[in-house]
Formats: C-alpha cells, structure tokens, sequence
C-alpha cells in the first residue's frame, strides 16, 4: 500500500470495476472515448481522421441543440444561426486582425452566445411550433445580411484562406476531439445538474415552473446563451478546419440536419444526438464512397432516419438502453439486462419483467 | 524480369504509384447528380478514351494509361461533403491529379487540402478570381492549382462589354436609337460586383443610358416584380449577370410578357441544352456569353463538339473542359516526361496549349491569359430552339444576332 | 429623391398587382399547411415537398406523356393525393404520439420526395409550358394570363376549403377536431381518420398549387425549399391553425416583397429577409400571430 502507484492503479480497478463495467452504456461510453481518443495513433489514415474529426464537431453542435431543444423545450429551427456566427466571426477576426485562431475560436464563441441572448429575448413569449418556425427565419435574415454587405463578409463565397487552429493533421483532430469530450461532458454533467432539474420543469410545465418560483425567462435565456456558445464553439472550429465560412454554414439544411440527428439520437440525453452523429455522418459518408451509389447517399440517409424512427421514434439510444438494461423498480438504479438482482439493493429484477411482459 | 523489376523501382522512386502501375490516376470531382458533373465526367471520359486508344502517355520510354476516378463532392448540397471527397480522392483512391469543381465556396475549400497534399488540381468549373489570388500571395504553397476553365471572373468584364458593343449597335441599326437603355439584372453576388461598377461606368462612354440596377438572389424563384419595373424603365437591353436558376425564370418571365428588351450578359443557365426547354419555349432571344460551341474557336473544337454530341446525345458545357485539363496534362506529362508535381509546374506554366476553348497560356495566378488569339469565350443567343453563336462575329460559324420583331 | 407623381402612381399601381397575385400563390400553399396543423398538430415541413412532387407529375403528364392539360392536372393532383394519405397512414401514424418524431418523419419525407425526383430526373431544370399564353393588362400593369389564372384558382380553392369546412358535416369534424382533439375522441369520432382527411385535404391544395404555380416558375428537386420558408412565415404571420391569418399573411408577404423590390431594387435578393423581419416583428407584438387563438398551454 506503500507505492502510490500501485494505489492509483488498485484504485482505478476497483473503480473501473464496480462503477463502469457494471453497466454496458457506462462501459460502451468509457470504450468509445478511448477509441476517440487512440485512434489517430492506431490508424492515421487522412481521410478517416478528416471524417471523425467533422463527426466531432457536427457532435459539438448537435448535443448544443439538444439543450436546447431537449431539455429546455425550446426547439429551435434555427440552430445554424449559431454555428454560422461562430464560423463568421472566428474567421473574419483571424483573417481581418491576423490573431491566432486560439483567440479568434473564443470571440465567435463570445459573439455566438450574445446572438444566443438576442435570439432568446425575441423569442421569449413564442413557444411551441411558433418558437420553432420564427427561429428558422433567424439564419435566413442573417444570410441576407451578409450577401448586403458582402465587403465585408464576402458574400456568396465567404471567407476563405482561414489558418487552422493546430498546424498538423492530428494535431486538428485532437483540438475537435477534446472540444468534443469537453463539450459533451460539460453539458452533460450541466443538463445533470439541478440547472438541468429547472429546465426539465421549464419544458414539461412553464406556468407551473414560475408558480414555484423559478424565475423561467432568466433561465431560458441562459440555456439560449449557453447552447448558442457551444454551437458557435462548433462553427469557429469547423471554420477553421475546412479553412472556409461561408454561407453554407447557416443554411437551413444545416439547420434541418441538426433536428435530425437530435430526433434520431434521442432528445433529453445529450448523449443521444452525439451518438446520432458518430453513427450518421460516417454512415452517409461511407455510402458515399460507393461509386454507383454514392449520390444516393442523401435517399438512403432520409430512409435509414425514416425507418429507425418508425422502430424506435423515441430516438434510438433510448432504445439501445432499455434493451441493455434494466430499471430496478425498487430504488431505480440501472442494471446490466443480465442481472436477475438489483445490484444495490438486491431486489429481483427478471421476475418482475417476465410478469410484466406475460 | 530483374531488369524490369529494378527499372519498375527506380521508375517507383520517382514518382511513388502511378509508374509502378503502369497508369496515370486523375480523380475527376465535380457533383455529379448535376448537369455541371455529368459534362465534367463526360468530358473526363472523352479525354481518357482517345489518350488510352492512341497508347497512353509517353513517359520515358513507357507508356502510361489514364485511369480516371469519379468523385461524387455533392458541393451544390454540402460543402464539407465536397472536402470529403477531395481527401478521398487523394488518401483513398491515390488519384496522382485532381481535376474539376464547381461552386467556388466549395472549390476554395477543396483547394486547401490539394494543396496540403502538393497534388495538381486543375480547375474545370469554378471562375472566382481568389482562387488564383491564392497562387500570386503563396506562391510556394498554391502554385499545384491551375485554373483550365473558365476565363476568371475579371476577364468576363471584357468579354460582356466587347459583345453588348455588337448588341448595341443592332439595336441603334434597327430601332434607331441612338444611346439605348440598358437596365442591369445582376444576381446579388460578390462576383458580378466589379462588372456592375464597370458598367456603370463605361456604359454612358459606350453611348449607352444605364436605368437602373436590379439585384435578385441567385435562387429567386419570381422576378415579376423586377421585371414590371424593368419593363416601366423603358429599357431595350436587360444586362443580365445571372449564374444561378433565376437565369431561367429571367428568360421565362420576359418571354412570357413578351419583353421589348432583350436580354444579354451572362447567363450560366441559358448555357445549357436544358435551357430552352426549362423556360418551356419561352427564351427566344436570350443571349449570354460562353465558353464552347460548335464554331471553329480552334481547329479542336469543332470536331469535339462532334463527337460529344455523337457519344452523349446533348452538347458540352463548359464544364466539359475537363477534357482540356486531361490533354494539357498530358503535354505536360510528356515534355516532363515525369508525373512529378513539384517538376509539372514549372513546365505547365511555360506551355501554350491549343485546346477546345482556346489557346491556354497561364499567368502568373495560374488563370488561363484572355484576348485574342489566346482565350476569348463566345456570346451565343437562343434563335427559336437553337443555341447561335454570335460573337465573335469573325469565327467560322457564328451566325447574326437577331432582334424581335417589333410588335 | 424628386419623383414625379406619374412614377409613384406608375409604382403604387405595379406594387398592388404584383402583390396580390404573388400573396395568391402563398396563400394556397399557407393553407393547407395551417389545415393540418390546426387539426392535426402536425408541422408538416413536407407539405411543399408535395408541391413539388405534383409539379413533377404534372411534368411527366403532359409534357412527356403529352395528355391533355386538364386531363393531366387532375391525375397529377389525385396521385399526389392519395400518396400523401399513404404517407401518412405508414410513416406518420405509427409514431403520431411522438411530436419530435413526427418532425423528423416529415422532413425525412421530403428529402427523400427530393432524392427521388433527383435520381429520377437528374438536378437539370424543367419548364412547363403555360396553360394559356399572353399577357393581360390590369391597372396598367401587364400580367401573362397564367398569373391571373393562378389567382382564379386560389380563389375558387380557397372557396371551396371553406365550403368544406363550414358547410358540410366532414368539415364540422375537422373543425371539432381542431379545436379539441381529446373531445372529439370522446364524442366518438375517430380523429385519426379526421386527421388522414386534413392531411389529404392539405395535399391536395398543395398539389393544385404545385400544378398552377409550376408553370410559371423551374421545377426542380430543390424547388421546395424556398416556398417551404416563405410558407411557414406567412403561417407563423397569420397565427398557425388560423386560416383567416394564412390569408392575410399570404397578402402582407406578397406585398411586403413587393414592395421592398420595387422601392429598393438593388436590394432586391433581400425580399425574403425582409419578409421574415416582418414576422419576426409581428411575433415580438402578438406571439401568437395575427390571428392564431392563444391556445392554453397543454398540460
């Protein structure tokens, strides 16, 4: 017990253990940040580095919407608002003002999340459909924008030439993916939270939100602010990893795709979205590289979304989950689906599961 | 077998693949569910049939087959779509050259990674000057992007205004006009910007009254209200500037309000077969400039036009100059005598090629030189189902610009 | 800015003409669209796909068939009908109790309504020749006759909606359903056949609008996007459910284009932008539309 070492690892064993690999998502989720995490050094081929490095800051942007639209109820149509304004600013403060893309990352973040606030304090009393569509129209008005003063933004072309955050290849994947870990994380461990427990009760019932107190206007525009950040945190890296902003960054596909993955991934669990993503664009990617039916990639995308969705139209990590697992009735706690007790309190599970299926 | 086993490795050691294997690989990108891929594939193909029939490309003593590889970049939809399929053609497919684009934001970001990976990328589609401007400010790093076609934005000035001269003086000619008006329809885009300020400018010089400007976006899907207020104006040329759909809603709509103007300018859209039938007969008259037709623009042309239109049952946009980009390489190739990029350049920069759009020479941002004897580019007018090419009057096989009877 | 009073008359006169038949195509498109969501709470982001694809049936019909124009119209629009039923019962219906799913369903529809039309007629642009050609001069302002014809049959379909619904028993389950799904449940309707009927009933004035409008503009596989954005301003505008306010939108829209091309040609590209500000404002006074019910928060 003396070797400090031997503590550490002792340890992390037990912890590894009994906290992680109990549960298949908890052991699911510790085998796929160390696959993110090794794979430029098992396999560091360019163009799979390219596409998982995308994936990750599509990720990025799609568990930012989940806040959002998940957790707070405020779906947003118009997400790409945010990424196109971290994308622009990020890029035009680089190139305009020759700082380092270190610098430049923070202010489209900066700038993102007052476009957050705006965007939040217009929408404050729509809710519903009405949220939805009148968010859609934010991007479209900002597109107009940049085409009218295209000296400045370049209109239809952008801005391009953009320098990248690290000078090599792998470099640029880790700075996604540690974003990418370090966003997830944050929103995930944030949505955990009692700030999380609030805008569960946003969503389900505002009136009674502000009933016990909870004062919602104030909390919806942090929850705009905090998930324009990380959307624009996404755009400034993108940016700088195509070397391009333009205005395909705020295009309603874009905008389209985000609610696409979050639906797919399942809403409410940041995870969900993130799991969408790392499932999705390398799927439709690697359709794509099929010769003759790489320009069906798009069809077989909407279908493949189509037909999970018919399956599981809760999303499908939800999904996933209650099949590997199983909720003790008792004390709630997750069980690997394996188990026939509670591995807490002992109560049994398969009994009460085979009683409730016959 | 030892013998041809060394001069295989040392051939290897020059220029890693493409001599091992005995064939040159150029990975053709362009999006190809759309018209702009199909004659960026087309053309692709042309080229690499005759090189392959005639034996390949002579290097050294060894013949080398063009081997070519469809890349699907969907930029229309996606750019990051696009950047995926650049470095899949380079890490994936181990293309040697990349050849085509298109949308300019997309082939901006594309040129990037060609050029981090000191890859050739000839440019077959994409007209924005920052492209070459990229060349001149980074010599070191851009200099592997040659820009075949078409003719960069700037030299397009030139070309609208030396054709909109002949129009004019039609109009003086039969109308009697003596300044007539002209009202500028310019998609609002970073692109037609300087042409509008030219215009503006030397219009007036041209004895011609400039009464207006109208910016639609590139994707109107109407442009009533535009065309009312046009048609209030009084003007007698519209000076279209149009690369996205709206050129053919513009088409239509005049046509269908039966227009006294008459429109001319560029109008990417009304240089396609699709044209007439997409304004559903309505473009009569609609004038634009382009880049190939079948008129002798050079002894090449002609018959490639031919034999587009034999194998593929539609005519060539100029997207098909993709073909020009294959042949140019393989002169290139051919008088390296090696596939090395870093040792193409130099040699791509000094060679005059006569190709199907003109004699390509490149200057210093690796555009192709406009003027005469060099490339001009066309004007053509739709004449009742037909696309005619009017300018430049001199070129075996154009034919008059006509006006519509006066009603 | 010295104009002379001719002009600003001469303007006044192409900003009233052109707005109106402009606000006549929106308005076929916003109502239907409002129709099913105030039914059927479904924001269908793949009702203009079906505009699209009825233009593309139109297309097939009679330009490529060569039927007759009336002929071709009418099957154009049953087709596109009785797919979106189908639609509906397979793909929507199952997942009806989930709202984000139901979402996705729809836009999963209408990107694969425009993959299909891209694998099946490439991304080339079509036209569609006129029913009627030549021009009419109203007010001064000349408009080709498909233009007004275009206002002719928004007129008589919008008539004929509210003759559906408010004169015949079907349309007194639709509204009932409308205004209260759970009592209409337990009034023993069956609000899922009534929500099939808005759906079709929504197609099928999407698909009258796909086969008049489709002529005077290019079809192609994206040329559903742009109405689409256009569409749920108007809606949002006029207040979602409400088909007064998808009336009146429709017309604010078409006027505040334009005007704004009009007064402001350089500024032209900026009429959709334009046109979204202004809902944008009149969301900021009245977030529940110009004439939307403020419904109470479901809980």
């Amino acid at each position: 017990m003396r070797n400090p070492l031997a503590y550490a690892a002792r340890w992390g064993w037990v912890n590894l253990k009994n906290e992680v690999l109990v549960l298949p998502s908890r052991a699911f989720v510790l085998a796929w940040v160390s696959a993110v995490l090794v794979l430029p050094l098992v396999w560091p081929d360019p163009y799979i580095l390219r596409i998982v490095t995308l994936t990750c800051l599509f990720a990025i942007f799609a568990a930012s919407w989940d806040l959002l639209a998940g957790y707070a109820g405020q779906v947003s149509f118009g997400h790409a608002l945010f990424f196109g304004a971290g994308a622009y600013t990020s890029g035009l403060a680089s190139l305009k003002l020759g700082w380092s893309p270190w610098v430049t990352v923070w202010l489209g973040v900066a700038f993102a999340a007052v476009l957050g606030l705006v965007v939040g304090f217009l929408c404050l009393r729509l809710r519903g459909a009405y949220l939805s569509l009148a968010t859609l129209a934010f991007p479209l008005i900002a597109t107009g924008l940049l085409f009218a003063f295209p000296g400045f933004s370049g209109g239809e072309l952008g801005v391009s030439g953009l320098r990248s955050v690290a000078p090599t290849r792998i470099g640029n994947y880790y700075v996604a993916a540690i974003a990418m870990l370090a966003a997830v994380f944050g929103l995930w461990k944030l949505a955990d939270s009692k700030f999380g427990l609030v805008l569960h009760a946003i969503r389900d019932d505002e009136v009674a939100a502000r009933a016990s107190g909870i004062n919602t206007p104030r909390y919806k525009l942090v929850v705009f602010a905090i998930s324009a950040a990380v959307a624009g945190l996404a755009g400034a890296l993108f940016a700088h990893y195509i070397r391009v902003a333009g205005p395909s960054a705020l295009e309603v596909a874009l905008s389209f795709q985000v609610v696409i993955w979050g639906v797919f991934g399942g809403v409410a669990t940041i995870y969900g979205p993130v799991a969408a993503v790392f499932i999705l664009y390398p799927l439709t990617e690697w359709l794509g590289s099929f010769k003759a039916f790489g320009e069906l990639r798009l069809l077989a995308f909407a279908v493949i979304v189509l037909a999970v969705l018919l399956f599981m139209p809760r999303g499908i990590t939800p999904w996933v989950r209650d099949k590997i697992e199983t909720k003790c009735p008792r004390c709630k706690q997750r069980n690997g689906a394996w188990r026939a007790q509670c591995r807490l309190c002992g109560a049994p599970l398969r009994e009460i599961l085979a009683s409730r299926t016959a | 077998m030892v013998r041809s086993f060394l001069l295989a490795a040392a051939l290897a050691a020059a220029a890693p693949l493409a001599q091992a294997q005995g064939t040159v690989k150029i990975a053709i990108l362009g999006p190809m569910a759309f018209v702009q891929g199909e004659n960026h594939w087309a053309g692709a193909e042309m080229a690499r049939d005759e090189i392959n029939k005639g034996g390949g490309i002579q290097v050294g003593g060894r013949k080398l087959q063009v081997e070519l590889a469809r890349i699907d970049t969907n930029e229309i939809q996606s750019v990051p779509d696009a950047t995926n399929a650049m470095e899949r053609a380079i890490a994936r497919d181990k293309a040697d050259f990349l050849v085509g684009g298109f949308r300019s934001e997309a082939v901006l970001a594309m040129q990037e990674i060609a050029m981090d990976n000191k890859k050739l990328f000839l440019g077959a589609g994409a007209a924005h000057s920052k492209l070459g401007i990229n060349v001149e400010a980074n010599y070191e790093r851009y200099k592997y992007w040659f820009r075949v076609t078409p003719v960069k934005d700037v030299d397009l000035v030139r070309q609208s205004f030396a054709a909109l001269g002949e129009v004019a003086a039609q109009i003086r000619k039969q109308l009697g006009k003596e300044s007539p008006k002209v009202a500028i329809l310019a998609e609002k885009a970073v692109w037609v910007e300087g042409i509008v300020a030219a215009a503006q400018k030397n219009l007036p010089a041209m004895k011609m009254e400039v009464v207006g400007l109208w910016q639609p976006s590139a994707v109107a899907t109407d442009v009533t209200a535009e065309l009312a207020a046009i048609d209030r104006s009084g003007a007698d040329i519209v000076f279209t500037l149009l690369s996205g759909p709206v050129g053919i809603v513009v088409g239509r709509q005049m046509g269908e309000r039966n227009m006294k103007a008459i429109a001319f300018g560029i109008n990417v859209e009304a240089q396609k077969d699709g044209f007439w039938q997409a304004t559903a007969s309505k473009g009569n008259y609609v004038s634009t400039l382009e880049t190939i037709a079948e008129v002798e623009i050079t002894p090449k042309t002609v018959p490639f036009v031919k034999a587009f239109k034999e194998r593929f049952k539609k005519s060539p946009t100029y997207n098909a100059g993709t073909y020009d980009a294959i042949m140019l390489l393989r002169e290139a190739i051919e008088k390296a005598g090696t596939t090395d990029a870093d040792k193409l350049v130099p040699v791509l920069e000094k060679t005059v090629f006569t190709g199907i759009t003109g004699v390509v020479e490149f200057d210093k941002r690796h555009d192709p030189v406009w003027g005469p004897g060099k490339v001009t580019g066309l004007a053509v007018q739709w004449q009742d189902g037909e696309k005619v090419t009017f300018w430049p009057p001199q070129v075996k096989g154009a034919r008059p610009f006509r006006m519509p009877a006066a009603k | 800015m010295a104009r002379s009073a001719g002009v600003v008359i001469q303007m006044l006169q192409d900003i009233l003409v052109t707005g109106l038949v402009n606000g006549g195509v929106y308005a076929l498109l916003a109502i239907g669209f409002s129709l099913v969501f105030g039914v059927a709470r479904i924001v269908n982001i793949a009702h203009t796909a079906f505009y699209m694809l009825a233009a593309y049936c139109f297309y097939t019909l009679l330009v490529t068939a060569k039927l007759n124009v009336l002929l071709a119209a009418l099957i154009a629009i049953a087709a596109v009908t009785a797919l979106a039923a189908l639609c509906y019962r397979l793909v929507i219906e199952p997942v009806r109790s989930h709202e984000s799913a139901v979402l996705i369903a729809t836009i999963a529809l209408g990107l694969i309504f425009q993959e299909l039309m891209l694998v099946a007629f490439g991304g080339n642009f079509l036209g569609i020749p006129s029913a009627i050609d030549g021009v009419a001069s109203v007010l001064g302002v000349s408009i080709p006759y498909q233009r007004l014809l275009i206002l002719v049959v928004a007129a008589a379909a919008l008539a004929a909606t509210w003759f559906v619904l408010y004169r015949t028993r079907l349309g007194l389950a639709i509204r009932a359903t409308a205004n209260d799904l759970e009592v209409a449940n337990l009034m023993g309707m069956n609000v899922n056949r009534v929500a099939m009927v808005a759906v079709a009933l929504s197609v099928a004035l999407a698909a009258v609008a796909g086969v008049v409008v489709a002529p005077v503009f290019v079809v192609d596989p994206l040329m559903w996007l742009a109405p689409l954005v256009t569409m749920l301003a108007i809606v949002v505008l006029g207040g979602l459910g409400s088909l007064k306010g998808s009336l009146i939108g429709a017309l604010i829209i078409g006027y505040v284009e334009a005007i704004t091309v009009f007064a402001l040609p350089q500024g032209a590209f900026l009429k959709g932008a334009v046109a979204l500000s202004i809902m944008v404002v009149v969301l900021l006074v009245r977030p529940e539309g110009l004439f939307g019910v403020a419904f109470e928060e479901e809980r």
